[in-house]
This record gives C-alpha cells, sequence and structure tokens, in this order.
C-alpha cells in the first residue's frame, strides 16, 4: 500500500479513527486475561473487595499455593496431558493413512468412502445414542474410551485428504516407479510433503483435546481421571457455593476469585506457548480445509 | 533382448476406448519417439509400459517377459516425468539414492552410483542441494540421474524437456542424446514437439487419435508421409496442402486450384483420372520462389516476409488459401519482397487423396 | 492447410473381455495396501458415528437399559407427542432460535468488518500484533472462558460491578437474571470467536487484485470510497458464502458454554435444545425421550445444512465439503 505520506487530509483521519478502534478492540480482547492474571496474584481480601481493576494488589502467591497443594489439580493436569498427547496421536494414526485412501483416485467406491465421511459432517446422532454407544462399547470412565472415541473428525480429514490431493500424482508414480509400496510412498514421500498439513491437524487436535470438557464430563465418572477442563469447571462453579470453603476463607489470603484465576493462569500457559506455532499454520489450515474447488 | 513389445494393446476408462490396439516392437537400444498431438494417448501408451496405467487389453512384452500384470517396480524400466516428480524434502544425492535405499542397496554400493551417477550428468556440486535450489536444467539431470541410477533395461520420458526454456532445451535434448550412445539403453520417448522427435529418434511414432499413423526414421517420416496427418506434423513450417483437383494430362498428370494448373509426378491413380479430388503437399522447403512468371510457375500473393537471419520465411496465398516457402535470403530482401510465385520439383511433390488422406504411393528417396 | 484427415474407423464401446471377478481380485491385488490404509478410519466412522445412528430408534422406543437398542419394545411417535407438548421443550426451542437468529444478526458483520478494519493498517507490526491477540480467545477453552465471565460478572468482586459501583449502580447479580442471559452469552461467543473468524475474509481481501485499488487512486478515489466501492464488492461471494454456512449451522448454538453459564434462575432464557437434551438425557436417564429430542434437532439442522450447501454451490458452483 502507499505511503501515508501520500493520502489526502481526511484519508489520514479514517486511518487514524481505524487504528483507535482495532485498538480499542484489541485491548478488550487482551483485558480479561490480563485481570484475572492480576486476579490470581492478588491477596484475597483486595479481590472479595472488587478493587483489581488492572494490576495484583497486595500481590501475592498465595491462591497458586493452595492450588498447587491440591492433589486434584496435579492428577487433573497429568490426566490432561495424557488425554491431548494420545488423543492427538491416535487422531494422526487414523488421519494421515486414511486422509491418504480418500485422496487416491484409484480406489474403488472412492465417492462413497467420500460420502461416508461427509455425512458425518452433516448429520449426527446426538448426544444420547453416542453416550450409549460409548456405554455399550464399555468405554466409560476410561482413559482408552476418551482417546479413541475423538480419534476421528470429518473436518481434519478432508483437510488432510484436500492436501494430499494437491500434491501431483507424479510424486506417487515416480516413487512407485523407484520402488516403493503404498506405504513407502506415504511414509516417504506423501508425509514430508504434507508435513504443513499434518501439522495443522496436530494442532488442532492438540488444542480441541486440551480444551474439551463436554464429553470428559459425562463420560468419566472416576475423579482421578478427569482432566484439567472439568477439574477447573468443578472449581468454578462449586466452589463458590461451597460453603465449607467459604468458611475456611474469612482470614484467608486467597478467595474463590483467586484460586479460579491462579487455575485459569495454569491452563492457558500451555495454550500460549504452542500458541505461535498454531498461529504459523492455522490460517494456511483454514483455508485449506475450509472449502474445496 | 531388451526389447519392448506392444501387441494390440488398448486402453479403456470405462467403454471409452482411448487407445485402440497398439502393435509397436521397441527393439533393444533403440531410441523410440511417441509424437503426436495432445490427446492421441501417446502419454497413456508410455504409461502403460511403466505400468501406471492398467492395460485394458493386448500383450505388453519386455525383455520377452509378458509384464501386464507386473508391477511398475517389477518391470525394471526407469520414467523422467514431465514434472521431474523430484522429493522437494531430499537433497540431490537422496533423490538419485531413493530408489536404491527401498530397494535395500548396500550402502557402498549406493554410495558409489550417486558418484558414478553425478560424474555421468555433471552434478558432483550439486549432490547437497534441495531441488528448490537448482535450476530447470539441473533439476532435469536430476530426474534423468535418478532414472539412470538403477541401470534399468527401459527408460521411458514422459514430455521431459516440455518445462524447459527454449535455450535450455536444445541443450538437454542434446545431452540426452548423448546419454543413450554412452549408455545404450532401450528408450521410449513422447512428446508433442516434433523438432525434438526428429533430432532425437532412431524411430518416430506418429499418433494420432489413439493410434499409429505411421512408424519410421525421422528421415522416412519426412520424405515419404503416409498420409496428410503425418505430412502436416512433421517438419516446421508444415507442408503446404493444396486441395486440387486433376484436369487432365495422360503423361504427366496436371492439377488444377484457384484457376491454375500445376504439373503432378506420374504417379499411379493420376493417370486418366480427370475430376479426381487430392490435396498437393508442398513441404515449404521444395518451394523456389519466382519473381515472374516462369515455365511451370504457380503465382501467389505475398503478404508478409518474416526473416530470421540466413533464411525467410514467404507468407503468401493462392487463391485465399496460405502458402508458405522457406527460402535462403542472401541479404536479397529486394527480391523476396518481389516473389510472387513459385516453382517445384515435381519430384518432391507429394500427392494425397483428398477423402481419405492417404498418400498415393511413390517413394522419395532417402537421402 | 488440408481439412482432410485419415478416416476414422467407427468407434465402437469398449467391452473388457476379462470377467468382473477377475479384475476386482487384480485390482485388489494391486492396492489392498490403500484399503487397509482405508479400513481403520472406515470401521471408526462405523463404530463411533453410524452405529449411534442405528441408536437413534430408541427415539420410537420405550428404551430399557438392561433390554438394549434392539429388544426395547416400539411406541411410535409417543416421545414425540410428550415432547411437543412439553413446555420446556418449546421453551427450548423457541431459545435455540431466539439465540441462534440474534447471534447471527450480530455475531455475522463483526468479523466482516474487522477483517475491512485490518486491511485499512498500514504498519504491519501493530496489525500482526492485533491480529494475534484477537485470534487468541479461539483456542481457550470454554470452560476458562466461562470461567473469566463468571469471575467478571460475580456480584461481589467482579470487574463489571466495581466499574457500576462508581457509577453509583447497586450490584446486579448478572448470571442470575434471565434479561441478562442472552446479551452476556452472545456477547461473549462474539468477543471468543470474531477474531478468528475474520480470518477468512482476511484471506478473501488480500486475494484482490492491487491493480484495482492503483487504478482508483489515480481516479482519485479515498480510503473510505475504495473500501465499500473495491473491497466490499470483491469479497462478497465469500460473505455470502460464509453467510449461507452459518445458517446451514444455526442450530449449532455452543451448548457447552451455555452449560457452563446458565443456572435454574435462568433457564427461561438460557435454556436450548441441546442443554434439554443434556438435563433430561444424560443427567434425569430418560435415554428414549431426550433421544427423540436430539433427532427432531438434528433432522432440522440436516435439512439446514443441505440447503446451503445445495444453495452454495448453485451460488458459487463451490462445495463446501
Amino acid at each position: 500500500m502507499a505511503n501515508m505520506k501520500l493520502y489526502s487530509r481526511n484519508d489520514r483521519i479514517f486511518v487514524i479513527v481505524n487504528m483507535v478502534l482495532i485498538g480499542i478492540f484489541t485491548i478488550s480482547t487482551l483485558y480479561p486475561f490480563i485481570y484475572i492474571a492480576s486476579l490470581s496474584f492478588s491477596s484475597g481480601f483486595e479481590a472479595r473487595a472488587g478493587n483489581v481493576i488492572l494490576t495484583p494488589i497486595e500481590t501475592t502467591l498465595e491462591a497458586y499455593k493452595y492450588i498447587l497443594s491440591e492433589r486434584m489439580f496435579w492428577v487433573s493436569y497429568g490426566n490432561t496431558f495424557i488425554y491431548t498427547i494420545g488423543g492427538t496421536i491416535m487422531s494422526l494414526l487414523f488421519l494421515i493413512p486414511g486422509a491418504y485412501a480418500l485422496s487416491r483416485p484409484q480406489i474403488y467406491g472412492r465417492r462413497f468412502w467420500n460420502l461416508l465421511v461427509a455425512f458425518t459432517m452433516w448429520f449426527n446422532a446426538g448426544l444420547i445414542p453416542f453416550f450409549l454407544n460409548m456405554r455399550d462399547l464399555g468405554l466409560l470412565d476410561s482413559y482408552f474410551g476418551i482417546i479413541i472415541g475423538f480419534a476421528v473428525n470429518g473436518f481434519n480429514l478432508i483437510l488432510l485428504r484436500n492436501f494430499f490431493e494437491g500434491v501431483p500424482s507424479s510424486f506417487e508414480e515416480a516413487a512407485r516407479m523407484d520402488g516403493a509400496n503404498d506405504f513407502q510412498v506415504l511414509v516417504k514421500v506423501y508425509m514430508p510433503l504434507a508435513k504443513p498439513a499434518i501439522a495443522t491437524v496436530a494442532l488442532f487436535c492438540i488444542v480441541s483435546r486440551w480444551n474439551g470438557f463436554f464429553w470428559a464430563m459425562v463420560l468419566l465418572q472416576d475423579e482421578d481421571k478427569i482432566p484439567l477442563q472439568v477439574f477447573l469447571r468443578h472449581t468454578i462453579v462449586t466452589l463458590s457455593d461451597d460453603q465449607q470453603f467459604t468458611a475456611t476463607l474469612v482470614n484467608a489470603s486467597y478467595s474463590v476469585e483467586t484460586v479460579s484465576a491462579a487455575i485459569i493462569v495454569c491452563s492457558i500457559v500451555p495454550v500460549l506457548i504452542i500458541y505461535p506455532f498454531i498461529q504459523k499454520y492455522f490460517e494456511k489450515g483454514i483455508l485449506l480445509g475450509g472449502v474445496k474447488e | 533382448m531388451s526389447g519392448v513389445k506392444l501387441e494390440s494393446i488398448v486402453k479403456a476408462y470405462g467403454a471409452v476406448q482411448v487407445v485402440h490396439g497398439i502393435d509397436l516392437e521397441v527393439k533393444e537400444k533403440e531410441f523410440v519417439v511417441l509424437v503426436g498431438p495432445s490427446g492421441c494417448g501417446k502419454s497413456t501408451t508410455l504409461r502403460m509400459v511403466a505400468g501406471l496405467e492398467e492395460i485394458s487389453d493386448g500383450t505388453l512384452t519386455i525383455d520377452g517377459k509378458v509384464v501386464n500384470r507386473i508391477a511398475p517396480k517389477d518391470r525394471d524400466v526407469a520414467m523422467v516425468f514431465q514434472n521431474y516428480a523430484l522429493y522437494p524434502h531430499l537433497d540431490v544425492a537422496e533423490n538419485i539414492a531413493f530408489g536404491l535405499r527401498i530397494r535395500k542397496e548396500s550402502k557402498e554400493n549406493i554410495e558409489k552410483a550417486i558418484k558414478d551417477v553425478a560424474g555421468i550428468l555433471g552434478l558432483e556440486n550439486y549432490l547437497e542441494r534441495r531441488p528448490a535450489d537448482l535450476s530447470g536444467g539441473q533439476r532435469q539431470r536430476v530426474a534423468m540421474g535418478r532414472a539412470i541410477v538403477r541401470r534399468p533395461k527401459v527408460f521411458l520420458f514422459d514430455e521431459p524437456l516440455s518445462n524447459l526454456d527454449a535455450k535450455l532445451r536444445t541443450q538437454m535434448r542434446a545431452e540426452i542424446k548423448r546419454l543413450h550412445q554412452r549408455l545404450g539403453v532401450t528408450s521410449i520417448y513422447v512428446t508433442h514437439d516434433q523438432v525434438e522427435a526428429m533430432t532425437l529418434a532412431d524411430r518416430i511414432v506418429v499418433m494420432n487419435d489413439g493410434r499409429i499413423e505411421q512408424v519410421g526414421s525421422p528421415m522416412e517420416l519426412f520424405l515419404n508421409p503416409v498420409n496428410a496427418f503425418v505430412a502436416g506434423f512433421l517438419g516446421a513450417p508444415p507442408m503446404n496442402q493444396i486441395q486440387a483437383v486433376i484436369s487432365g494430362g495422360d503423361a504427366a498428370p496436371i492439377a488444377e486450384f484457384a484457376g491454375q494448373q500445376f504439373t503432378l509426378p506420374p504417379l499411379p491413380g493420376l493417370q486418366n483420372a480427370v475430376g479426381r479430388k487430392v490435396i498437393v503437399g508442398i513441404r515449404p522447403e521444395y518451394a523456389t520462389p519466382q519473381t515472374k512468371a516462369v515455365e511451370g510457375s504457380v503465382s501467389c500473393t505475398l503478404e508478409l516476409v518474416e526473416t530470421l537471419g540466413s533464411e525467410a520465411l514467404l507468407h503468401t496465398t493462392i487463391g485465399g488459401e496460405p502458402f508458405v516457402i522457406r527460402t535462403e535470403t542472401l541479404g536479397n530482401m529486394d527480391q523476396l519482397n518481389a516473389v510472387n510465385g513459385f516453382t517445384a520439383d515435381p519430384a518432391l511433390v507429394k500427392v494425397f487423396d483428398a477423402e481419405t488422406g492417404v498418400a498415393l504411393s511413390g517413394q522419395l528417396r532417402v537421402a | 492447410m488440408s481439412d482432410a484427415v485419415t478416416p476414422k474407423p467407427a468407434v465402437t464401446p469398449y467391452v473388457n473381455k476379462r470377467p468382473v471377478s477377475q479384475r476386482i481380485v487384480d485390482h485388489l491385488k494391486r492396492e489392498w495396501q490403500i484399503y487397509l490404509m482405508l479400513a481403520p478410519t472406515v470401521i471408526w466412522l462405523l463404530l463411533f458415528l453410524y452405529k449411534p445412528m442405528y441408536g437413534l430408534q430408541i427415539a420410537f422406543k420405550d428404551y430399557s437399559i438392561f433390554r438394549g437398542v434392539a429388544a426395547s419394545p416400539w411406541i411410535g411417535f409417543e416421545h414425540f407427542e410428550t415432547l411437543f407438548a412439553s413446555e420446556q421443550f418449546l421453551r427450548a426451542l423457541k431459545n435455540t432460535i431466539y439465540i441462534s437468529m440474534m447471534s447471527l444478526i450480530i455475531g455475522f458483520p463483526v468479523p466482516i468488518l474487522l477483517a475491512l478494519m485490518f486491511n485499512e493498517i498500514l504498519n504491519q507490526t501493530f496489525k500482526k500484533t492485533a491480529q494475534t491477540i484477537v485470534y487468541l480467545p479461539h483456542f481457550i477453552s470454554s470452560v476458562i472462558i466461562a470461567g473469566i465471565v463468571i469471575t467478571a460478572f460475580s456480584p461481589s468482586a467482579g470487574i463489571v460491578n466495581t466499574i457500576l459501583s462508581w457509577l453509583d449502580v447497586d450490584p446486579i447479580y448478572f448470571l442470575t437474571k434471565p434479561e441478562w442471559f442472552r446479551p452476556i452469552f452472545i456477547g461473549t461467543t462474539i468477543w471468543q470467536e470474531a477474531g478468528f473468524q475474520s480470518i477468512v475474509f482476511i484471506a478473501a481481501i488480500s486475494g484482490v487484485s492491487p491493480t484495482l485499488y492503483e487504478s482508483a487512486v489515480v481516479d482519485g478515489a479515498s480510503r473510505w470510497q475504495m473500501m465499500w466501492k473495491i473491497t466490499v464488492p470483491s469479497i462478497m461471494p465469500t460473505i455470502i458464502i460464509m453467510l449461507i454456512i452459518r445458517i446451514g449451522n444455526m442450530l449449532e448454538v455452543s451448548f457447552e458454554m451455555i452449560i457452563l453459564l446458565y443456572q435454574p434462575a435462568t433457564y427461561e432464557t438460557a435454556d436450548v435444545v441441546n442443554t434439554f437434551i443434556y438435563r433430561q438425557g444424560l443427567q434425569s436417564g430418560q435415554y428414549d425421550f431426550a433421544a427423540a429430542a436430539g433427532l427432531f434437532n438434528a433432522v432440522i439442522a440436516f435439512v439446514l445444512v443441505m440447503t446451503a450447501n445445495s444453495i452454495s454451490k448453485r451460488y458459487s458452483r463451490t462445495s463446501l465439503w
């Protein structure tokens, strides 16, 4: 775009107003996170009194001390790692070969197989039948159930398939002439070529696994298996109603608010760590998978 | 005898047949070029030889063995692709070695093979580069390296030069020819470019519409095309083809077009054939420009002179139909601009039946 | 030049002489590895997504856990009759439509405006930073977003009531007030998703040919005029497709967020079909009844999606999937 100096007066006003508006929107996005972070480092008393606005007041680590001494925090944090890593690996084990096979023009019934995938994106049996099915399969209250039960997802499958379809078929043919079988073609040629698409899908899986709470809440009864998000909900929703907990707070330097805020911070940090990677790939990924020519 | 033999090879997609029973024998060490317009089935034929397309019908023999149902990797053939299909995540050395690694060759053998191939193709200094960092010509060389490293019985080339600019194409063409002379491997080469076909081939196979029109050495095809299609396809600029009617002549038949008469060679079928419709084919090189009417000359209207340096193309029309003459300039532009007719040696003129396009027999000597 | 071409023998349709069974065997011999790669995904789909569709029949059955899906007796449309006689369900249906309509009307233009505004920012560092920040909430779990909302709107300590107290307004317990639920919910989802949804439009804008702007500059157009006369018309196809997709997915109210934010006091305005199903089915164990509500929801959603897909196909010759 042209240099600002070349702009007319009206254009300059327009550009500046626009920048201010975007700035406001950006700050309003960022502010709640800052607010929560400040809250988590403030004393319970100041937090309860509603004195925390921007920066921590009476800075203290008490809320974190409380959280980090909770056994359930560590258990659920560990579980989230198990679900995230296990679930992502499981997803890729299904998605990569599946998407590759769907992208091959030579398979019989290709339209049918693709329709089988697409239909699941249009029609969903719903919560109850899915839940009953998981129960019938004996996958309630199990790590494996959570990991396998959400392994395949139509959007990710089609995103990867579209990428594989975009690779010129001469790569497959060249590798075949060189003596590679289908698995070797996939592993030695197509997977390296599809690295950005695979990274995108892996990041989508990681984020949705890390954040997933609903099905974990429904399918897991055993407290020792719940992920962080379920524990977090538990804390936020139930602590404020928990008379016993509230009673212990009278003189404590932490409060429901600061404790909740501290868990939120602990749970966001891993997302923030991988966020730069996510950002690198997801724009491409959205456009790759959303609309197919 | 590591030749390739195609017997009544057919390719059909469902009920649609695209290759209609091809018979061709490629002899050991021979360089055969399949040439034809796009969609003529030449690439499909090549891909059937490679094993990348199923053969619908017929028998394909490589080195005396029927390979119809044998996977590409077990046919002992190698292919150079139009877009090279170099693996972007591997460096040059690993691209060349890919096939050997898949086949679990020993490390020492692979090392040695890479070295040999790099030496042959002048790639020694590029072995650690990725394809993205190579020029078009270098990529082309790597693609060939990947093919020759396995020492296959047959090389297949699928329009390997069409992604290069004109200058590089000429250079690589010569290189392919040299490579073939050096390695002497049976080669089948597909192109739509008749110049590549003429320069590279031991024998050319002209294809059209899923069928072979003619097979022969470049000069054979150039001088004695069996029909108007082959005549029009080979040679640049292509042969002039004039619709004409036989109007008499017992000893030497006369053709009439645009109100002019032209003496044809005494070919069978032209005697006492007044009224027969024919196509008179005159190569641009074999028409001698004239600036005034002479014995046997045909008059034409000069529209444009394209000077190519030592040569010039005279774009003329005869009765509205285009006619191109190729001649030497010798720096005499005034004379070129004054051209209003041409003569042609009847011995160098071809005549085709207007209905079928088939050449009336009469062989020209192959120079 | 000659028009005469070698006459072609009449082309007869090709008939493959190898028997079909033999051809299938050949095919499998050659391509079995591909099918082996496809198998796990297909089996997964059948086991986890198609088998529940078979299980949907409990919507027409008197389902009992002990008998199982197949052996439970058929009762026809009884559950549906109960459903449409149920005030709670009708309320949930009404809320679903209301919330999704409002989300669409208010929420759809925001990402477009954001994209247009981002496009007008000249300072690349500022632009990148702002984009990075506004995309972020999409990647944060709804539990955390709900946690932030609950904390921010809390009557005692929340920032919102703190600000209100400066204005001498008495603290409002927002999340227990039915009239406040929808604004808070819709506002939250827009806040969370608008930035992310703008990506598609930003991509569309970046595809507009720069020569259009250059010729407009030569013609003396202002930035404001260029935005409305060039950018907006150029991305109109994208806008329309995204609108169609949104309408197709309208019933997908993010019920996870509602579950986190609502409470019995706000059911009146907050309860949607999916939260109704969740309570009836998963919390109260009325599986068959809840499945009937789910089936109703799924069929409507299916019709909406298919209609949207076919319209967009006709409109853009681009299929969405």
